[in-house]
């Protein structure tokens, strides 16, 4: 068993090593639990053992202390569930209000998940750095490492190591000492001649870009926190730019210039199939094969109407072009349009005709149909020339139009009449050629035949 | 020297009255570092590159394909209406569940005072923390715009939002991050000591600094042990309740939706159940192999495998006993839209999957009451990975079926999945296998300090 303690010549020589203290060496374990109760029985205070593996027993041989690590890891773990509590409370109560199917804001049960987690989170960390800070770890740089034997105290040996800081420590003494207690081996080991610390250049290169790394993570965080009217860095184009068309602008995209596209042949909008009832929708009997006759028919007749009302001074008191000699009118009349109502004829349907007609169609076409409605008459009293009458209702023409073709006309307009159809459900558009073929009857009756008692209540309503 | 009993031991062999060693061989402390340490310092065998060269490709191969996706968008995978969880999904509690095993062993074992856990633990975290990486890939890339994933977390932002905290969907993001961190935290904390053997016997510079810098100076003085046993204990009783929760949270995703098939209160425990199932079985495919090749059977005995296949039949029939209670709640609760469910399970449109889970999970791990299979290593591995079969079919069961299937037949469909989804799947264990390859090579992969501890006369007089 080597018992020498020696110091080599090249250390003293260079520049005040101090001798940080001593270290013996053991294979045993046992050996080193016997060993440690009699320097804790000697009166050392600053000593340690060092082992491959936690040895049980020799918290009580080397008279350690509890660590107060438990309470850490508790308090890391209250503060983890407090700051998740409050953060749920916080940010789903106050801070930005989640009202989901009328679930209160906060409730406890909810937030159990988040909290224990950060709690877990907290106290493990607590655990793992509480035991790093406690034993003043991370420590890359300790003297006792230039041992070489120390070495083996990660493998299979184990040593006893005094401080010379102790009061109790003294080269001589201490050495004979724990030669006492029978190690295979004793050494003193040395602090460096070199200064540990790191050099100066160093600190102050990694203190600056630490503190531009601070500087750098502020900025992000006041730039994400503050409201701005420029638009954020994007890195990522979201849906913020989609190269999508604006509705009502052009484009050279399409050869029509349009941007809004219209609807492709054939297709139907959702909600406006009506192939199920063509009589109902359209007052047709059926659909003829160019559907679009009748829309192109109302194109045509719209665009020839306004032809003539912009090529100026139109003779005020030019009356309607004839439906006859009319070649819009003339691809009209050859629609198969409906002679019988679609809808069930009955005295409330006439009722509400009679209503909707006087709400939609006698200010222009008068109480009689007689195209004498009031504004009408204002127009004509103005001379504008721009006012096309409208046509009696109780002209021979009109008299025979199907009522199909009134119903259309309603719908899509005719002449300056505009289309009511967006206005008027269909429905409502045959309770109005209901009432309207009431009015021409009305027209067409022999005096003879009504009944003096009759005759007197129409004097009345006068 | 303390030395161990010189003969080999058949661990398999129970003498009452008396404890089998958890260590077989002539081994003494000195030797158990040697036979560890052995991995790192010796020359790298040519097998291990060509296994680490097949499994970089292959994690290559996946994130190329997450490149691709993040490109064109998650319509490369095969989820439609109606599954919109498809295979991501799957694979990522396929992979949560794969690492709940490392935790199991690790914290659960050491405070129940299980030593022969110090033979497995390390690897057994290892795995756990790359399993917990594949998994955490998969709802990353599934959230869509993967340039807003941190729109997960609550962090102060210009739109003045917040995450609602009442989502099991962003439980599960705190519940997943916090059990990769403490995994990671106690993974590398037991590490410590056993880094400091490496740097204590490195040889070259790189390895002396590298070790050096993650031993972080450890110099096994008996006061750090002290608090670093405390400190261990306390993750380990963290860990416990934390694992726990996570396969917990994970099953709320489902059981909070209102889905048949999915909502209910069996799935918290009959999901970790599962996870602890696959989790030994992934365990024993890694192990098995591994004890062979790196020549640490003496420290990772039968002994070893054969308690880890007792928990397989434990795990393996509780969730056996769940498909059966699930079956039972559907019909006795009468609500006949969960009566569908679990009639279309086993006999709709994927009753295949389901029988492949039903012949993995509860017939294969019952193949263990056999003494001779459960202490045959081949055999072990060959119902073990059958096992890992299993229980991705039952993820993929739970999470397809009753999504394809809701309470509309007008919204039913069929999930086919695209070459992407199998090629990602796939990749993912390359990612997991390089991980693991790098692993064995440059960490000490046996809880060296550990083992000592529990060897023979290690501590005072007698056996502690």
């Amino acid at each position: 068993m080597a018992t020498t303690i020696e110091q080599s010549e090249e250390t003293k020589a260079k520049a005040e090593p101090e001798l940080l203290g001593l270290l013996a060496e053991f294979d045993d374990p046992d050996a080193l639990i016997e060993a440690s109760k009699k320097v804790r029985d000697a009166g050392y205070r600053k000593w340690d053992t060092h082992t491959p593996f936690p040895i049980h027993g020799i918290d009580e041989a080397m008279g350690i202390k509890w660590t107060i690590l438990p309470w850490i890891v508790a308090g890391c773990g209250l503060t983890g569930g407090t700051i998740a509590v409050g953060m749920q409370y916080w940010m789903n109560a106050v801070d930005y209000p989640f009202l989901i199917s009328g679930k209160p804001l906060f409730s406890i049960p909810a937030s159990i998940p988040i909290t224990f987690e950060l709690s877990v989170l907290l106290a493990a960390f607590g655990a793992f750095l509480g035991m790093l800070g406690l034993n003043q770890l991370p420590k890359l740089y300790n003297p006792i490492f230039k041992s070489e034997a120390f070495r083996r105290v990660t493998n299979d040996r184990f040593f006893v190591s005094m401080d010379a800081k102790d009061a109790k420590f003294s080269e001589i003494d201490t050495g004979e000492f724990l030669n006492s207690l029978n190690p295979i081996n004793v050494e003193e080991f040395w602090s460096d001649t070199e200064s540990p610390k790191l050099p100066r250049n160093l600190t102050l290169g990694l203190s600056l870009v630490g503190v531009v790394m601070l500087l750098l993570a502020g900025l992000v965080a006041y730039v994400r926190t503050t409201t701005s009217p420029d638009p954020r860095i994007h890195i990522i184009q979201d849906m913020d730019f989609q190269p999508s068309l604006k509705a009502q602008n052009t484009t050279n995209l399409f050869p029509d210039g349009r941007e809004i596209r219209p609807n492709l042949k054939g297709t139907i909008p959702r909600g406006q199939f009506k192939d199920d009832n063509i009589p109902f929708y359209y007052g047709l009997k059926y659909l003829p094969e160019d559907q679009d006759v009748v829309t192109i028919a109302l194109q045509e007749e719209k665009k020839a109407d306004d032809k003539t009302a912009t090529d100026k001074k139109a003779p005020a008191e030019k009356p309607a072009a004839p439906a006859a000699v009319d070649p819009v009118a003339a691809k009209l009349d050859k629609l198969p349009w409906v002679t019988e109502f679609p809808v069930p004829v009955t005295e409330k349907l006439m009722a509400r005709g009679k209503e909707r007609y006087r709400i939609y169609c006698s200010a222009c076409h008068g109480l009689g149909g007689e195209g004498d409605g009031l504004v009408t008459l204002r127009a004509m009293e103005l001379l504008q020339g721009t006012w096309v009458k409208p046509a009696s209702y109780h002209t021979e023409n009109v008299r025979k139009l199907p009522i199909g073709r009134l119903y259309h006309t309603i719908t899509n307009g005719v002449r300056k009449m505009p289309a009511y159809g967006s206005q008027v459900t269909p429905e409502d558009r045959w309770a109005i050629v209901l009432y309207l073929k009431a009015l021409q009857k009305s027209h067409q009756i022999d005096a003879d035949t009504i009944s003096e008692a009759e005759k007197r209540k129409l004097r009345d309503i006068k | 020297m303390a030395s161990v009993t010189a003969e080999p031991i058949d661990t398999t062999i129970e003498v009452p009255g008396k404890r089998t060693p958890l260590v077989t061989g002539a081994h003494n402390y000195g030797t158990v570092t040697d036979a560890v340490c052995r991995l790192a310092e010796c020359k790298t065998p040519l097998a291990w590159y060509v296994a680490l060269g097949i499994s970089a490709s292959l994690m290559g191969m996946l994130f190329g394909l997450v490149g691709y996706l993040i490109i064109t968008g998650v319509g490369v995978w095969g989820n439609r209406s109606p599954v919109f969880w498809g295979w991501p999904i799957v694979n990522f509690v396929f992979w949560v569940g794969i690492g709940h095993a490392g935790t199991l062993i690790s914290a659960i074992l050491f405070l129940f005072r299980q030593d022969w856990r110090t033979g497995i633990n390390r690897a057994a975290e290892a795995m756990t923390i790359f399993a917990v990486i594949c998994a955490g890939l998969f709802p990353g890339i599934h959230i869509g715009r993967v340039w807003l994933a941190y729109w997960l977390f609550p962090i102060p932002n210009q739109m003045a939002m917040w995450p609602n905290f009442r989502s099991p969907l962003l439980w599960d993001v705190f519940a997943v991050s916090t059990y990769a961190t403490v995994s990671l935290l106690f993974w590398y904390m037991g590490m410590i000591p056993d880094l400091a053997s490496l740097r204590d016997r490195a040889k070259g510079k790189i390895q002396q600094f590298a070790y050096g810098l993650f031993s972080l100076g450890w110099n096994g003085s008996s006061r750090h042990w002290h608090r670093y046993e405390r400190a261990y204990l306390l993750l380990a009783a963290l860990a416990t309740p934390l694992v726990l929760s996570v396969h917990t949270i994970v099953s709320f995703d489902f059981a909070v939706s209102q889905l048949p098939g999915w909502h209910t209160t069996i799935f918290p425990p009959y999901f970790v159940a599962g996870a602890v199932f696959s989790g030994f079985a992934m365990v024993l495919t890694l192990m098995i192999p591994v004890r062979s090749i790196c020549g640490i059977k003496d420290l990772l005995t039968d002994r070893h495998l054969e308690n880890m296949t007792k928990v397989i039949i434990a795990t393996g029939s509780m969730v056996g006993y769940a498909y059966a209670m699930e079956f039972f709640i559907a019909w006795y609760g009468g609500n006949r839209y969960e009566t569908f469910a679990f009639i279309n399970r086993a006999f709709g449109p994927y009753a295949w999957a389901y029988w492949i889970m039903v012949t993995c999970n509860v017939i294969s791990p019952q193949l263990f009451w056999i003494k001779k299979i459960r202490t045959t290593p081949w055999m072990i591995f060959v119902v073990c990975i059958f096992v890992n079969i299993g229980m991705w079919f039952e993820r993929f069961v739970i999470t397809v079926t009753s999504l394809s299937r809701d309470f509309l037949p007008s919204s039913w469909g069929y999930f086919k999945p695209t070459i992407v989804d199998v090629l990602m799947l796939i990749g993912s264990f390359g990612l997991f296998m390089t991980l693991f390859l790098l692993f064995c090579k440059f960490l000490p992969m046996v809880a060296m300090a550990e083992v000592k501890s529990v060897m023979p006369r290690p501590h005072g007089k007698g056996d502690h």
